[in-house]
C-alpha cells in the first residue's frame, strides 16, 4: 500500500545556466534522490518500482553502448514506442551521448515513420518490440542513413536474424564493457555538453501541412519546465501517469523537463487500454491531457449516470447543480453565500468527492488541458465536481507552454496568463505572438518556414487571439478555422463542436459554415455509448454504419444538435446535419495524430456530403474507401440520411 | 466473488501488498476495533448469557469452516461433518482421562486422528460425486458416531455411556478452562487462528487446485491437478478442523456423548454455510452468527410474549413454544433456508459484498 503523502516538501528550483543540460539536471537529480522512486511500471498487476540509481545505471549503460555504436554528438536518434521506462532510458541514454532525440507516434503509418526517420536523418531507430521492428525493416531499404535498429521487447523476435537489429541488451553489454575499462567515459560524456546544444527534434503533426520538424535546445526545455514549475509547483512526493504519446511535447514537458527537476515519480501504465484503469490506482497530483481525454472521461461518467438508479441520478444531478453554481462563482470570482458554501460541502461530500475518486481525480492539484480548446461545457464540469482543471496555450515550437491559468483566476473561456520570462502580445492582424527563453531554434532543414514563424525572437504561431483586460489570453484556434457567418459575423467552429460533443452519443462533430448561407454538421456517433442506449431500446443493429442511420439514433443525435443550438447565436445554430458512417480517423488522415480535424482534407474528402448539407436533398449516397491500420482498404457503399433542425 | 473495488490511490510495488488482506487503513481501523470489541468489549460486559452465546457461535464457525472448505472451495458435498467432530472430541477425552495427556497435546492428537478418519471417507470421492457421495459421507455419520462410538468407543475405561470431565480436568499450562469466560479466549484463540490458517491456504498452489476441483474437475486434471490427491488433502484439512472443532467444544461440556454429535449438527452445518455463503470464509462467519443469533433472538421474543397475561390469554400456545423450543427452532431453521434458497441463493457474503460495492460505486451502478 503506498500513499503519496503531502507534508514532502518542494524541490528547491535549480540555476539555469547557459551550459547547464538535461543530462547534468538528471544526473544532479539521481545524486539528490538516489534510492528513492523515480519511476514504476505496472507489470503483470503490480507497479514495479525503478528507483533514480537504477534509471542512471541503465542510461549510463545504453548511453556508453549507443556511442560504442557509433553514436556521435548531434546524430538523430528516431523513438518509437508505447509509454515505458527503456523508451524514457533510451531518450535520456541518447541526450546523454549528444545526440537528438526524435520521437515518433507509435501508430504513425509507415510513409509518415519513412517520412520523419529520412528527413531527420537518424542513425538509429530505437523502437519497442516486434512491431517497430517491422516497420523499421520495411523502411531501411529507403532510408539509407539508418544504421542500427535497436528493440527492447523480445516478443516475437526470435526469428529475426537482420544484421542491423541488436537488442537493448546488447546495447547495455556493450555500454557496461565500455564502462569496465573506463569508469569516467560518462562523466565526461555528460559535462561536454552545452545548453545551447539540440536535444530534441519534434515533428508537428501540423493540421494543414507535411510535419514540420522543430529544433528544440536542452536550454528551451529545462526552462520551459521551471517556469511552468514556477505556477505550479510540483513536490518530490508527488506522482505523474505517463501514458500520453512520448512524441507529444506535453508529455516531454513532464517527464522529462518537470520530472528531473522535480524529482517526482512516473507511473507507466501496463497497456495503453488500461492507462485511464491504471491512472485511476495512482492518483496523481498532476496530470497534461489534451482535451479528448477529458472528454472521454466527461462521457464514461455521464454514460454511467444515465445507466444509475432513480436515486443516484437525483443526488448526482443535485450535486452537479451545486458544482455549477460555485463553479460559476468561481470563474466570475463571485463570494459565495452560507448557504451555498454549505451546499457545497455536503454535495462533496455526497457526489463530487465519489465522482473524482471514479476518475482518478482524487488527489489531483492541477489538471492541464492543451493541444485544443477544451469545450466549456466540460470544463464547468471538472470545476464543479472539483477537479482545478486548467488550460494551457503552447506549441511545440516554444517547447510546448507559454499561457496557463492560474489557480486562483480561472476563467471559462481563456487560457490564461503567461508563464514568467514569457510575454505574449496579438499583432496588428490578430495573429498571437510570444517570446521566452523556449522559443525553439527553427525547423529542421526548412529556413523558409523558420523565417515565416521566428521573427526577431517572436514566435508567430499562426493562431488567432486577443488580450482581454483582466490580462487573459483568448485564443480562438488556428486562423484558419475561422468561420465567416452569413451575416459576416466571425465565429469559431471548434466552440460549437466542442459543445456537441458534451452529449456522450456524439464523440466527434465537424461544423461547417464559413461563407455558407448557414451553418451545418457532420456528426459521429459513438459506437459504445449509443450502441448501448439503442440496446436499452430494443432496436437491432449490425454496424456503425446502420446503427448511425437509425431513425431513433437520428433523433437523439437531433435533440443534442437542438440543445446546443439554443445557447448559439441565431446565424451560428446547425440547420442541417448528417451522421457520417464512420468515426474520424488519424489513420484515414481526418484527424492529426493529436486528434485534431483536418478541415481542408474533411472538405476534399466528404464533398458529396456538403453538396448534400447544402443542398434540397434529404439523403446522400456515399461510395468511398476506407484505410485500416494494417494498410488494407475496402470501399463502403451507404445512404446517408440529412436531418434539417428545426 | 469478485475482488473489491479499491478507493483511487491504493496502488502495490510488490505482490506481498497486492494479496494483503488489509489495504487501506480505514480496514486497518475497522479491524481494530473488531479485535477490541472481541477481546475486551464482549468480555467486559460481564454478561455471561452473552459470551455463552459467543461461544457457540465460535464453535459452530469452527464446525463450519471444514465443511466450507468440502462444499464451499473443493465442491464435495458432505452431510457427515458431525462424525469428525466427534472423533475430535473422543480423542483428546480419551487422551486426558485414560492417558493423561495435557489438553494442548490431546487437542493436536484430535485434529490428526480427526484428520485421518475423515480421508478414510474420503476415499470413496476418489471415484463417486454428486448424490453418491452425499450418501457415502452420511455413511460416515451413522457408522463413526451411532456404530463405532456409541457402541464401542463409549464403553473405553467402563465409564457407561458418557465421559464425564468434571471441571478443573481441562488446562493448557496453569491455565484452567473451567468456565465460560475461559472457554470464551480459548475459542477466540482457535477461531482465529483457523481462519488465519484457512484463508491463507486458500491463496497457496492448493488453495487454487481445490477451487479448480471445484469449478470443473475435468478441467483441472487436464491442467496438471492431481484430482485424488487433492481431494484427499481436502478431506484430511476439514477434518483437522472438524477435529478441533470437536476438541475445543468438550471444554463447555461436563460429558462427551454421542447424543452431542448427531446428524442434525451435520446438517445444520451445511444450511450455515448455504445461510452465510458457499465459497466464502466471511459466508461461515455470518452464517454462524444468523444461525445461532437469530434462534436466540426469537427465543428471547418468546419470552417477552409470555410476560403479558393479556397475550397468553389471547394465544394460550406461547408458552408452550418457550416450553417446546427446540421445534421452534428447527421450523425457524427450515423456513430460513427455504426463503434463503428462494430469495438469497448466495448468502449473507454475497448481500454483504453488494453493499459495498453499493458504496464503492457510489453515485453509480458500475
Amino acid at each position: 500500500m503506498s500513499r503519496g503523502g503531502n507534508g514532502s516538501q518542494r524541490a528547491q528550483e535549480i540555476e539555469i545556466t547557459p551550459d547547464l543540460t538535461i543530462p547534468k539536471v538528471f544526473v544532479q537529480s539521481v545524486h539528490k534522490y538516489g534510492d528513492k522512486v523515480a519511476m514504476r511500471e505496472k507489470e503483470f498487476g503490480i507497479w514495479r518500482p525503478i528507483t533514480w540509481n537504477d534509471y542512471l545505471d541503465r542510461v549510463k549503460a545504453i548511453a556508453l553502448g549507443l556511442e560504442a555504436l557509433g553514436l556521435a554528438p548531434g546524430d538523430k536518434v528516431a523513438l518509437i514506442g508505447d509509454n515505458r521506462p527503456e523508451g524514457l532510458w533510451a531518450e535520456m541514454a541518447t541526450l546523454c551521448a549528444g545526440g537528438v532525440a526524435v520521437w515518433l507516434y507509435q501508430e504513425a503509418l509507415i510513409d509518415e515513420v519513412q517520412y520523419i526517420v529520412d528527413h531527420s536523418d537518424a542513425k538509429f531507430i530505437i523502437g519497442e518490440g516486434q512491431e517497430e521492428v517491422d516497420k523499421a525493416l520495411a523502411i531501411i531499404g529507403k532510408c539509407p542513413k539508418v544504421q542500427h535498429v535497436v528493440w527492447d521487447d523480445p516478443k516475437g523476435l526470435r526469428h529475426y536474424d537482420d544484421r542491423i537489429l541488436i537488442s537493448v541488451d546488447q546495447v547495455m553489454e556493450r555500454g557496461r564493457a565500455m564502462d569496465h575499462q573506463d569508469p569516467h567515459r560518462f562523466d565526461e560524456m555528460v559535462k561536454r555538453g552545452n545548453g545551447d546544444d539540440l536535444a530534441l527534434l519534434f515533428y508537428t503533426s501540423g493540421t494543414t501541412s507535411a510535419p514540420k520538424g522543430a529544433l528544440l535546445t536542452h536550454w528551451n526545455m529545462l526552462k520551459m519546465g521551471q517556469n511552468l514549475m514556477r505556477v505550479d509547483p510540483a513536490f518530490e512526493s508527488d506522482d505523474f501517469v505517463s501514458f500520453l504519446p512520448f512524441a507529444w511535447i506535453g508529455e516531454q514537458m513532464m517527464s522529462i523537463s518537470c520530472g528531473i527537476q522535480a524529482g517526482f515519480t512516473l507511473n507507466f501504465p501496463e497497456e495503453p487500454e488500461t492507462s485511464l484503469e491504471d491512472l485511476r490506482e495512482i492518483a496523481p497530483q498532476m496530470m497534461f491531457s489534451s482535451a479528448r481525454l477529458y472528454e472521454q472521461m466527461v462521457r464514461g461518467l455521464q454514460v454511467r449516470y444515465a445507466d444509475s438508479t432513480f436515486l443516484k441520478r437525483k443526488l448526482y444531478e443535485w450535486g452537479l447543480n451545486v458544482g455549477y453554481a460555485l463553479a460559476d462563482a468561481k470563474f466570475n470570482k463571485k463570494p459565495v453565500g452560507l448557504a451555498l458554501k454549505m451546499q457545497g460541502s455536503l454535495a462533496n461530500a455526497l457526489v463530487h468527492r465519489a465522482l473524482r475518486d471514479h476518475i482518478g481525480m482524487a488527489r489531483m492539484r492541477s489538471a492541464y488541458t492543451g493541444g485544443s480548446m477544451i469545450g466549456p461545457d466540460h470544463f464547468r464540469f471538472f470545476h464543479a465536481i472539483g477537479v482545478n482543471i486548467k488550460q494551457i496555450y503552447g506549441q511545440t515550437e516554444i517547447a510546448g507552454i507559454s499561457v496557463v491559468h492560474r489557480s486562483d483566476d480561472i476563467k471559462l473561456d481563456t487560457v490564461g496568463k503567461p508563464i514568467p520570462e514569457t510575454e505574449v502580445k496579438i499583432a496588428d492582424d490578430g495573429e498571437i505572438l510570444s517570446r521566452s527563453p523556449a522559443v525553439f531554434k527553427g525547423y529542421y532543414k526548412n529556413p523558409e518556414a523558420t523565417a515565416k514563424t521566428l521573427k526577431d525572437g517572436w514566435l508567430h504561431s499562426g493562431d488567432n487571439g486577443f488580450i482581454d483586460p483582466d490580462g487573459h489570453l483568448v485564443f480562438f484556434d488556428r486562423t484558419q478555422d475561422i468561420m465567416i457567418l452569413s451575416d459576416a459575423r466571425k465565429f469559431s467552429p471548434v466552440f460549437a463542436e466542442s459543445r456537441l460533443k458534451f452529449s456522450p452519443y456524439i464523440k466527434d462533430a465537424w461544423v461547417i459554415g464559413h461563407q455558407k448561407p448557414y451553418v451545418a454538421a457532420v456528426i459521429c456517433i459513438d459506437y459504445g455509448v449509443t450502441g448501448r442506449w439503442a440496446e436499452s431500446k430494443g432496436i437491432a443493429y449490425t454496424s456503425y454504419p446502420e446503427l448511425s442511420q437509425e431513425p431513433r439514433v437520428l433523433e437523439l443525435v437531433q435533440r443534442s444538435v437542438e440543445q446546443v443550438n439554443g445557447n448559439l447565436p441565431e446565424t451560428a445554430r446547425i440547420k442541417r446535419f448528417v451522421n457520417l458512417f464512420k468515426e474520424f480517423d488519424a489513420d484515414d488522415a481526418e484527424l492529426t495524430r493529436t486528434k485534431k480535424l483536418r478541415r481542408g482534407f474533411l472538405e476534399q474528402r466528404y464533398k458529396e456530403i456538403l453538396d448534400a448539407l447544402y443542398s434540397a436533398g434529404d439523403a446522400v449516397h456515399i461510395d468511398t474507401a476506407i484505410t485500416y491500420e494494417d494498410g488494407r482498404t475496402s470501399r463502403i457503399k451507404t445512404d446517408l440520411k440529412v436531418v434539417a433542425v428545426a | 466473488m469478485s475482488v473489491m473495488r479499491l478507493p483511487s490511490g491504493v496502488y502495490h510495488e510488490t505482490y506481498v501488498q497486492d494479496h494483503a488482506w488489509w489495504q487501506t487503513r480505514f480496514v486497518w481501523v475497522r479491524m481494530l476495533i473488531l479485535f477490541l470489541l472481541l477481546f475486551v468489549g464482549i468480555p467486559g460486559l460481564g454478561n455471561l448469557y452473552i459470551v455463552s452465546v459467543a461461544n457457540i457461535v465460535g464453535y459452530t464457525i469452527l464446525s463450519a469452516l471444514g465443511v466450507q472448505l468440502l462444499i464451499g472451495f473443493a465442491g464435495q458435498v458432505t452431510l457427515g461433518h458431525a462424525a469428525f467432530i466427534a472423533v475430535g472430541a473422543y480423542t483428546s477425552a480419551i487422551a486426558m482421562l485414560q492417558f493423561n495427556i495435557p489438553y494442548p497435546v490431546s487437542l493436536i492428537l484430535a485434529a490428526l486422528f480427526a484428520g485421518v478418519w475423515s480421508v478414510l471417507f474420503g476415499l470413496p470421492s476418489a471415484r463417486v460425486k454428486g448424490f453418491y457421495l452425499i450418501m457415502t459421507t452420511m455413511a460416515a455419520q451413522f457408522i463413526t458416531v451411532d456404530f463405532v462410538i456409541a457402541q464401542y468407543v463409549s464403553r473405553i475405561g467402563g465409564r457407561g455411556h458418557y465421559f464425564s470431565l468434571p471441571p478443573g480436568t481441562i488446562s493448557v499450562g496453569p491455565w484452567v478452562i473451567d468456565s465460560e469466560l475461559s472457554t470464551y479466549y480459548l475459542m477466540l484463540i482457535l477461531v482465529i487462528g483457523s481462519i488465519l490458517f484457512m484463508g491463507n491456504l486458500l491463496r497457496t498452489r492448493i488453495g487454487r487446485a481445490w477451487i479448480a476441483i471445484r469449478d470443473n474437475d475435468i478441467a483441472a486434471e487436464v491442467l496438471g491437478v492431481n484430482i485424488v490427491r487433492y481431494k484427499l488433502l481436502a478431506y484430511f484439512v476439514a477434518g483437522v478442523l472438524a477435529g478441533l472443532a470437536g476438541a475445543f467444544w468438550i471444554t463447555s461440556l461436563y460429558f462427551v456423548s454421542p447424543e452431542h454429535f448427531q446428524w442434525s449438527w451435520s446438517l445444520w452445518l451445511v444450511g450455515v454455510i448455504l445461510i452465510g455463503g458457499v465459497g466464502s470464509i466471511y459466508g461461515v462467519i455470518y452464517g454462524a452468527m444468523f444461525m445461532t443469533l437469530v434462534p436466540e433472538a426469537l427465543k428471547a421474543l418468546l419470552f417477552l410474549l409470555t410476560q403479558s397475561p393479556e397475550l397468553v390469554a389471547l394465544f394460550p400456545f406461547i408458552p408452550q413454544l418457550l416450553d417446546k423450543f427446540l421445534f421452534v427452532k428447527e421450523a425457524t431453521f427450515g423456513l430460513a433456508i427455504v426463503l434463503f434458497l428462494l430469495y438469497e441463493p448466495k448468502g449473507l457474503a454475497y448481500r454483504w459484498w453488494q453493499i459495498k460495492n453499493y458504496i464503492h460505486l457510489w453515485p453509480f451502478s458500475y
